[in-house]
């Protein structure tokens, strides 16, 4: 009962936060709140059996992520508030989309046929330990752990290119 | 529902989270202007794709849906720092941060 509890107090935080990433005008306020989604997504991963992708989750995303937005947001100030919206007659097919997307998925999800879907999960064995990440990892997923190496090297390279590029720019004025 | 059924969150309440997480976070890419908030509307679909991996990685009762995550977040954390570098970018160049704006390649 108290998994369900929290699970309830997870799912709203969650929901609720990210309602106020996408509705809050101030890009400052809406980074705060995508922080509230993040730890509340985290709690969720840990109800999900996977303690160590949910401090992964906090350090790496809460942490560094939205610390990297803030910085970006604190360095660009008060501009980044945006003009008006010219194309905001449009809007509407952008809500016409998300909710027959969301009226597929909820069909799916309710007349799917996978055994145990609505029932308690079943007893899981050690899934989520940093050993039983680190195994399978190296033993069964090697390919995929270099590959992710190589994309944080060419994302390394690329932001430097970028920051490179343009203080060039900004000395030939 | 039984009593023993009660003990805990089944599958189908993660998968509907992350629905939602889902459809809020492509809303807020469909509906938002300002590049920055887009990116943080991109996370929120990410994290959305997370909660299901791992729910499905719990359902399973194995680890691979749980890496898929972490390479997922790995991805993200790359996303991010291109995508702020490009926004950082254009921003010297035009003092306004509009991606309807932005209709030009040449730098």
């Amino acid at each position: 009962m108290g998994e369900q509890i929290a699970f309830g107090l997870a799912a709203a935080g969650a929901i609720g936060c990210g309602v106020l990433v996408i509705t809050l005008s101030n890009a400052f306020r809406a980074a705060v709140a995508l922080i509230g989604t993040l730890l509340s997504v985290a709690v969720i991963f840990l109800l999900e059996a996977a303690p160590f992708v949910a401090f992964v989750q906090i350090i790496v995303y809460a942490g560094a992520i939205v610390t990297l937005f803030l910085f970006v947001l604190a360095y660009l100030g008060e501009r980044v508030q945006g003009s008006p919206d010219r194309l905001a007659r449009y809007q509407v097919f952008s809500w016409i989309v998300v909710i027959v997307l969301a009226a597929m998925g909820a069909i799916v999800l309710l007349s799917t046929k996978l055994p145990g879907i609505g029932d308690a999960p079943r007893p899981v064995d050690d899934i989520g330990s940093p050993q039983a990440i680190g195994d399978a990892f190296l033993k069964e997923h090697l390919l995929a752990f270099e590959v992710t190496s190589l994309v944080l090297l060419v994302a390394a390279v690329g932001a430097v290119l970028l920051a490179k590029r343009a203080v060039l720019a900004e000395r030939g004025r | 529902m039984t009593g023993a059924a009660a003990a805990g969150v089944p599958l189908g309440m993660y998968l509907g989270l992350s629905g939602v997480l889902f459809m809020l976070g492509l809303l807020g890419v469909l509906i938002r202007r300002n590049p920055l908030l887009l990116l943080l509307a991109v996370e929120l679909m990410l994290n959305a794709s997370n909660v299901a991996l791992v729910g499905f990685s719990r359902y399973w009762n194995d680890t691979s849906g749980q890496i898929f995550a972490l390479i997922v977040m790995v991805v993200a954390a790359a996303e991010v720092v291109i995508g702020l570098g490009l926004v950082v970018s254009v921003f010297r160049q035009r003092a306004q941060l509009d991606v309807d704006q932005m209709s030009e390649m040449k730098g």
